[in-house]
């Protein structure tokens, strides 16, 4: 029996290891970034890479903020996540709740198209969008970012199933007490959601803050860039001066790993309920 | 109380309409709309300027014959066989190796997970960097090993490796959720029933987690290729779809063709072709591995 034990603890211990290894290889990129990014620029590139600097400098920071708009950059992804998350939180909830709880004429076919759109790659809407935006001269502002982010129905599939979930109880005894299908949506259904609109709100927000090939078309002036676009734009002008990027890198990691340490647990519940990747 | 009932009834599909209203409006206008007119664009000659032309099927039957949409189908295919077996297999031994309770569990979950957070240009200067030929880390540490330097990002026969190489790095953590997830739904008692039985930990691997997650499995495969098919951004920013076009995938050649040349009927038919690709490869793959549970 202790022979067993004895084996099995051995057997973890191994494991345990490997996944220390791993887990240690998974972040040295990011450490290299950081490192990179607190060198002088003569220093970064060196026959033998240190991995802790010689020289400690900020002037990578202090070239990156200076030459590039990184903080409007910045202001512009806020602002874009920040209303995608809000829009879909607003008009999903609604929708959800609508196919979860109430019978009306149609309702079965409209959530068959619904999820049915869900099949539709991003690529395929992106060329009329693009026109559209460009007839109703919204192109290069903050609501032609937001706009598409609005009608991905993965949020109102998510949130139907969350109300689903719920018991019917407290939403008849209010309705006996003669309110209607508005003031139990709002007063009593939307605070049960909680855990599921917070969910939704992260990967929401996180999703809108890394969108890539949108914004790259519906935004042609530098002062409009949201943060990856701009971001990538640095590898073209900088394209040897790696302290410079690995700066610009390093700040437009920083909300992302804050948002991440304050919200983890939502972040992880909202992928294991979508499981919809970006 | 009949005339309640239908009354009752009248306001319910009220409500229902109101509450649903936004998004179906939104939907009509960022989606549904631009689905059909994309499909009617690509039976056009479309550009930004003049009036579309109508050409019936000529660019479907140009992109038949085109020499570089095919090698971008091919790198796609290419890409997505890159990918997928390590991001599935990969992401399903971690989540089993961070499923058993050690000290630092949490920790070293963040710091898998972590790189999915960053965004894809930050994972691609990164990656351009450490990849660098002469000064970069990885040749640094192959060197050690007695492994000549090569210019990884240059060379057509190591770039798409390469950004296969930065996208597993960048999404594990994504798939290492999902499977955690599952993971955590299967009993302990099963594994405890084994364990007594003689079983070691690859025999319990092998013999209970496999198959109890299965149907994740399914899904985790399906969801893995419609992202790796769709992939851009890796590609935009690591090689901008070079060396001599060799890491051209589908979406770089649509967004070359539509956005850079301005040749949005063909872009359009270039989409529709990815969209028709993408839902029969859904559908296969449900019917060949979803077989045994549907």
């Amino acid at each position: 029996m202790s022979a067993v034990r004895r084996k099995m603890s051995t057997g973890r211990v191994f494991g345990t290891l490997v996944m220390y290894i791993v887990g240690i290889l998974w972040v040295l990129p990011v450490l290299w970034m950081v490192s990179t990014s607190l060198k002088p620029e003569s220093m970064i590139m060196e026959a033998v890479p240190r991995w802790i600097p010689a020289v400690f400098t900020l002037s990578n920071y202090q070239g990156v903020l200076e030459r590039a708009a990184l903080f409007k950059w910045l202001l512009n992804s806020v602002i874009v996540a920040a209303a995608a998350t809000f829009g879909v939180l607003a008009i999903d909830s609604m929708a959800g709740y609508a196919f979860a709880r109430i019978s009306f004429p149609g309702r079965d076919v409209l959530f068959m198209i619904v999820v049915a759109t869900l099949m539709v790659p991003a690529q395929v809407t992106m060329i009329p969008l693009f026109f559209m935006l460009n007839e109703a001269t919204l192109l290069n502002t903050h609501l032609a970012l937001v706009l598409p982010r609005l009608g991905v129905a993965i949020g109102v599939f998510m949130l139907r199933q969350f109300f689903l979930s719920l018991p019917h109880d407290l939403e008849e005894a209010a309705a006996i007490d003669g309110a209607s299908r508005y003031r139990v949506f709002v007063q009593i259904a939307l605070p049960l959601a909680k855990p599921a609109l917070s969910a939704l709100a992260i990967v929401t927000f996180v999703w809108a803050w890394n969108d890539f090939m949108w914004p790259l078309i519906a935004i042609s002036t530098q002062d409009m860039y949201t943060l990856p676009i701009g971001l990538s734009t640095l590898a073209g002008y900088y394209g040897r001066e790696y302290g410079i990027q690995m700066a610009g890198a390093v700040i437009a990691s920083l909300p992302v790993f804050v948002v991440f340490l304050m919200f983890q647990r939502q972040f992880i519940q909202g992928i294991a309920l979508t499981g919809l990747k970006g | 109380m009949k005339f309640s009932g239908f009354s009752k009834r009248v306001s319910d599909a009220i409500a229902g309409y109101v509450l649903l209203l936004p998004f179906l409006i939104v939907l009509v206008v960022v989606v549904l709309y631009p689905l059909i007119q994309g499909f009617y664009m690509s039976f056009h000659n479309w550009g930004i300027f003049g009036d579309p032309v109508w050409v019936g099927l000529e660019n479907y039957r140009q992109l038949w014959t085109d020499n570089n949409f095919r090698s971008s189908l091919w790198h796609t295919v290419y890409f997505v066989l890159l990918t997928t077996p390590p991001l599935v297999i990969l992401g399903l031994l971690l989540a089993a190796g961070l499923n058993y309770p050690f000290r630092g569990r949490t920790l070293v979950r963040g710091m898998i997970f972590f790189p999915y957070l960053l965004t894809v240009s930050i994972v691609g200067i990164v990656w351009r960097w450490m990849l660098q030929r002469n000064y970069g880390l990885v040749n640094y540490y192959l060197g050690k090993m007695g492994i000549a330097p090569l210019g990884w990002l240059a060379e057509a026969r190591t770039a798409m490796p390469s950004i296969a190489l930065a996208t597993i790095w960048w999404t594990i953590g994504f798939n290492l959720v999902v499977f955690l997830a599952a993971l955590q739904d299967i009993p302990e008692e099963l594994y405890e029933a084994a364990r007594i039985d003689g079983a070691g930990p690859v025999k319990s691997f092998l013999r209970i987690t496999v198959p109890l997650v299965r149907p994740t499995t399914i899904f985790v495969v399906i969801m893995q290729v419609i992202a790796s098919f769709q992939v851009f951004g890796q590609v935009f920013v690591m090689t901008g779809g070079g060396p001599y076009g060799s890491t051209r995938t589908v979406v770089q050649y649509l967004y070359e063709q539509g956005f850079r040349y301005f040749r949005m009927g063909y872009a359009s038919a270039i989409a529709y072709v990815l969209f028709f690709i993408m839902f029969v490869l859904t559908i296969v793959q449900w019917r060949v591995m979803g077989r045994r549970e549907l």
